[in-house]
């Protein structure tokens, strides 16, 4: 009996035409008398739109149309979700820009060059207005306005958890303000659409190919926004190159894009360029974060108090709502904390609008705390290990419910930190570190470690999927996920060939178009396995029932002595003579007019939790702040896994985007407004050459969730290096007396801290928030972002 | 726009005669930066990349002579790196190999940043700079030739012919700080160059000030102290070091910027030039000679 093909490294049938180029992008689509489409944006960060002169754009050679906001008459934008209604956004700019790189006009042209040289030849009248840049500026009571009518920059604002002192009765608390930086989401693939409008003999009057994570998503918008039956829209989502969050559905390009071909009758496409990419696709992270944590003397948490200002960027981006969504359901971590209390304010900033990037929320919840347990270690003088082996939750504990109301479904935080120190070797790098210290290098070695849970599949539970038996026998899958570097051809092609013996190579994939895919919810917040695998497994289970009854009256014996041979054929038990191939089975379907396929949607009740434990091994050089990532160690928990060579390429990815907000990546604007960091060769984005080798480990606990027993394994990478390797710096320096570098801890950073720690003069690690929060337990009304903000799932 | 594609120098020449303001386009890799952002828009360009005689490499009486479109992955051919050991080095950290295909020693002396990779060394090692045009064929020498921040002096109708590098024999240091590792632009760098037959010490410096420039006045305080031998030169005074390193920093005029603050710089600045003096010369009292 052959072992089944779930838990094996099966190498990604998806690469051969990626590495080959086979693979096509939306540039690369033959899309005939398509036109080219650049927009024309704001290089102010806050205006008054006076007048938009296009005539000279108009009459160059190659332009066949520019049009400015009212040449369109396009509805107002909707995002994956609103945070506030006041702060509607235009698809092209009306009365006002909002950030540098709004869109003003859009110019559609034969040639790329000549949209480019029509886009420069527009004149904007721009009235320029003092901007808002910084959040908790933005939050004051004399900041310049981006909607007068809203009368405030704060766009949403809650309170949540205990009304009480939750620092009552703890011998220690210890505070700190620390800022989880805004960063750029940087796919490799900026944003692309092609629109195609009119008939296309199949029922669509407009197809779409877009570079999305939610194809059906992009549909449903348009047909909302526009008013267009559903049906009559396909949306293609061709090899998209990334997303990491990026590309959630309908961006407001797209929505031009659509707007410029129907009004032409003419196809069209907008391939977003990479300087463009950075002021025009949604930036993530971006809070500020004021955490106290009240323990007692042996380090027994007592309680913990967050004052979160998120960043909602203009138009309130759906990111300014993850600290009210994922930041607030994870800000218990993977700790007993008997008493939490939860304010957040969420400002709008002149500024790129926020929205998600890998772990969207989740990464600064368990940054602020990971930052924060290391900071109460260092006060009681606890090894930052027994801190946290002090405070876990316990595996007798799940599922447990949060003093913030999140149900874990389950977990084993210990076992995974205990994993991750035993590989890294932590009490050998103690002692190294010690040496270095006694020795007075020049390098000094710091050890970081982080524990973590975080949420997967957090939206509406359910994705559809369908098994589909060829007439060759082969198998057919379609699914409502969409991958885009996932690997989920490999994965699922792999449920099939377990549920029916039916070999990968002759799986076909179907995903990522509407017209052959009725509904699905794409992919994003780490929750296509579990959704769609498990959507799989019950779809191959009702196509295998049926084979059997076919099989049973083929063969004249009872479904229930039909069993599946060793070399995927049906027959009677007992009867390997009597086996019969899929193909024979599809073929008696077929002629008894029901091909042999079935629809599963799977259902989850609730979200999944992933958790892990990483260690990070840095070396710093305390002459000029330079850091060194020497060892990343990370132990990643997704519950059963089902195929290792995926899990540990995901961790990879991840480690990789987290360690770089830790030590690189910032956006920064100066305060006009004005982007400082929009090219690759100033945006501080790590290649190979900064990083190690990580060494990438798994803990298996199961969540009863779902039949396949997985969690998601996305964003996991992510959400634990960052505080791991940004808590090693510190720790690193810890002996001179550092207690926080905020991140990214750049050498300048560094250095700073190691020359005030000498000095005597560092900065202090707490300061009082600003007063918004004196408000924000009497907000009306903030508690429906938080509760759309619940169900996000990025 | 008109792009013309001479293949002799003469062509080329005569082209900037005819059209002295059009933009020299060589690797392009700071050109386009421009162009693409609309900082630049440009009516003619003269392209170089036909113009075999512009990637020339010869010695002349022990000067190392590079035609002005030398690539930087040229620049890290085994001839060169044996004898500018520190233009190798400079020429590795320049952005990723594609760059590197692309990018001329040229470009990056014409570009005039302060941050141009290889200006700290050539400077250090007292280079040269050949251009003709109409003012006729001349050499200037490099500090010259920067003559403020992206300015050279090359005149509208010049074209630079070739850098002349005397050779020198001596350890040769060239120390870089960025925000990462590959791809990076300096936040600050520095070059120390040792000539043990003129027994002199050349030190320039990059991102600190308007221009790269030379730390003159730290050399001439250095060289008196040193001991020289003819393999190998030597500090007595372990102290002077630090001195030194302090005075290099004291010639260092950084700015703040989006990639590192002035007092970063300066102190960056200070750290590179004790490690390259370190690296270069031998500290406490020279060794006697083998009997």
């Amino acid at each position: 009996m052959p072992g089944s093909i779930l838990g094996t490294a099966v190498v990604r049938v998806e690469d051969p035409d990626l590495l080959t180029g086979r693979a096509n992008f939306v540039d690369d689509l033959p899309i005939s008398g398509v036109l080219h489409l650049t927009f024309v944006r704001s290089p102010v960060a806050h205006a008054r739109v006076r007048s938009v002169d296009m005539a000279d754009a108009r009459a160059m050679p190659g332009v066949v149309a520019v049009f400015a906001a009212e040449d369109l008459g396009l509805p107002p934008y909707q995002g994956l979700m609103v945070l506030n209604p006041a702060c509607e956004r235009q698809p092209l700019a009306t009365d006002k820009v909002r950030f540098v790189g709004d869109a003003v006009a859009v110019i559609a042209a034969e040639s790329r060059a000549a949209a480019i040289d029509a886009a420069e030849a527009v004149v904007v009248d721009y009235d320029e207005l003092p901007p808002a840049i910084d959040p908790e500026r933005a939050l004051a009571p004399d900041a310049p306005l981006q909607f007068e009518a809203l009368g405030t920059n704060r766009a949403a604002a809650m309170h949540a958890g205990s009304d009480d002192d939750v620092l009552a009765g703890s011998d220690v608390v210890v505070r700190g303000r620390f800022e989880n930086q805004r960063i750029a989401v940087m796919p490799m693939e900026a944003s692309a659409i092609a629109v195609v409008p009119g008939d296309d003999g199949n029922g669509h009057d407009l197809t779409v190919y877009v570079s999305t994570q939610m194809p059906h998503g992009v549909a449903n918008k348009l047909s909302e926004t526009l008013g267009l039956p559903v049906e009559t829209i396909r949306v293609i989502a061709p090899h998209v190159g990334g997303a990491f969050g990026g590309k959630p559905g309908l961006a407001a390009e797209h929505l031009v894009a659509v707007g410029v071909a129907r009004h032409l009758g003419r196809p069209v496409k907008w391939i977003e360029t990479r300087s463009e990419n950075l002021v025009a696709m949604p930036h993530g992270r971006g809070q500020v974060q004021y955490v106290e944590l009240g323990c007692k003397h042996d380090g027994t948490i007592v309680g913990l108090r967050l004052r979160i200002v998120g960043d909602a960027g203009a138009y309130a981006g759906f990111g300014g709502a993850l600290a009210l969504g994922p930041t607030r359901i994870m800000a218990q971590g993977v700790y007993r904390i008997p008493a939490i209390s939860f304010d957040a304010a969420v400002a709008v900033t002149n500024t790129t609008p926020m929205g998600a990037f890998r772990g969207a929320g989740r990464p600064e919840a368990a940054a602020l705390l990971e930052r924060i347990v290391d900071l109460a270690a260092d006060e009681l003088d606890i090894d930052p290990v027994d801190m946290r082996r002090r405070n876990f939750l316990q595996p007798s504990d799940f599922p447990f419910t949060t003093v913030v109301g999140t149900t874990y479904d389950s977990g084993d935080y210990e076992a995974a930190l205990n994993e991750a120190l035993r590989h890294a070797g932590y009490d050998e790098l103690r002692a190294e570190q010690r040496q270095r210290r006694m020795r007075g290098d020049r390098w000094q070695l710091g050890i970081g470690v982080s524990a973590y849970v975080e949420v997967t599949a957090g939206g509406a539970g359910s994705e559809f999927a369908s098994v589909t038996i060829d007439t060759d026998g082969g198998a057919t899958i379609r699914v409502g996920t969409s991958a885009h570097g996932q690997g989920h051809a490999t994965s699922f092609a792999m449920i099939v060939a377990d549920r029916l013996g039916i070999a990968m190579d002759q799986v076909r994939f179907v995903q990522s178009d509407t017209s052959e895919v009725p509904r699905g919810g794409g992919t994003g917040g780490s929750r296509s396995l579990q959704l769609a695998g498990n959507a799989v497994v019950g779809a191959a289970d009702l196509v295998l029932e049926r084979a059997r009854q076919l099989a049973a009256q083929l063969l004249e014996a009872n479904p229930d002595d039909i069993v599946m041979t060793d070399d995927g054929r049906l027959a009677v038990a007992g009867v390997p003579a009597s086996a019969l191939s899929w193909e024979r089975v599809a073929a008696a379907a077929a002629d008894a007019n029901e091909p042999l396929a079935a629809e599963f949607d799977f259902r989850q009740e609730g979200a999944t939790f992933p958790f892990g434990a990483h260690v990070a091994v840095v070396e710093i050089d305390v002459d000029t702040g330079a850091v060194r990532l020497l060892r990343h160690i990370a132990v990643d928990d997704c519950g059963r896994i089902l195929n290792p060579l995926l899990v540990a390429g995901q961790q990879h990815g991840g480690i990789a985007q987290g360690v770089a907000q830790a030590l690189w990546e910032q956006y920064v604007y100066d305060e006009q407004g004005n982007p400082l960091t929009s090219n690759l060769a100033d945006y501080g984005m790590p290649s190979a050459a900064e990083l190690p080798s990580f060494e990438t480990l798994n803990t298996e606990t199961p969540t009863p969730l779902n039949g396949l027993g997985a969690k998601g394994i996305g964003e996991s990478g992510t959400i634990g290096s960052m505080p791991a390797v940004q808590n090693a710096v510190i720790d690193g320096l810890s002996y001179l007396g550092v207690r926080h570098i905020d991140m990214p801890c750049s050498p300048q950073r560094v250095w700073s801290a190691i020359r005030d720690a000498r000095a005597g003069t560092l900065p202090p690690v707490w300061r009082e928030p600003p007063p918004v929060f004196n408000s924000t337990r009497d907000t009306a009304g903030a508690g429906v972002a938080a509760e759309a903000a619940d169900d996000i799932d990025i | 726009m008109a792009v013309l594609l001479p293949t002799t120098i003469d062509e080329t020449l005569a082209a900037l005669a005819a059209t002295p303001a059009a933009l020299v386009l060589a690797g392009g890799t700071d050109v386009m930066v421009d162009v693409n952002e609309g900082r630049r828009r440009p009516e003619h360009v003269v392209c170089l990349r036909r113009v075999e005689t512009l990637r020339a490499r010869s010695v002349e009486n022990g000067t190392l002579v590079l035609g002005a479109a030398t690539t930087y992955t040229e620049l890290l051919e085994p001839e060169i790196a044996a004898v500018a050991p520190a233009i190798t080095d400079a020429a590795r950290t320049v952005g990723s190999p594609q760059i590197r295909n692309a990018g001329t020693i040229g470009g990056n002396l014409a570009t005039a940043s302060p941050a141009g990779d290889t200006l700290p060394v050539l400077l250090a090692l007292g280079a040269s700079v050949e251009i003709d045009g109409p003012a006729g064929r001349r050499r200037i020498a490099l500090q010259d030739f920067l003559v403020g921040p992206k300015r050279s002096a090359l005149e509208p109708g010049d074209l630079m012919i070739a850098v002349r590098i005397p050779i020198r024999r001596g350890p040769q240091e060239y120390l870089k700080v960025g925000t990462r590792n590959a791809m990076v632009i300096a936040v600050a760098s520095l070059a120390l160059v040792v000539d043990l037959d003129a027994r002199t010490v050349g030190i320039g410096l990059g991102s600190v000030g308007p221009t790269a420039f030379l730390a003159a006045a730290a050399a001439e305080w250095l060289t008196p102290r040193l001991v020289w031998a003819d393999d190998r030169v030597s500090l007595p005074q372990a102290a002077d070091a630090a001195t030194f390193a302090g005075l290099v920093a004291a010639a260092a005029q950084p700015i703040d910027d989006h990639r590192s603050t002035a007092r970063y710089r300066t102190h960056a600045i200070e750290v590179m030039a004790s490690r390259a003096l370190r690296r270069a010369v031998q500290f406490g009292a020279p060794h006697r000679a083998a009997t």
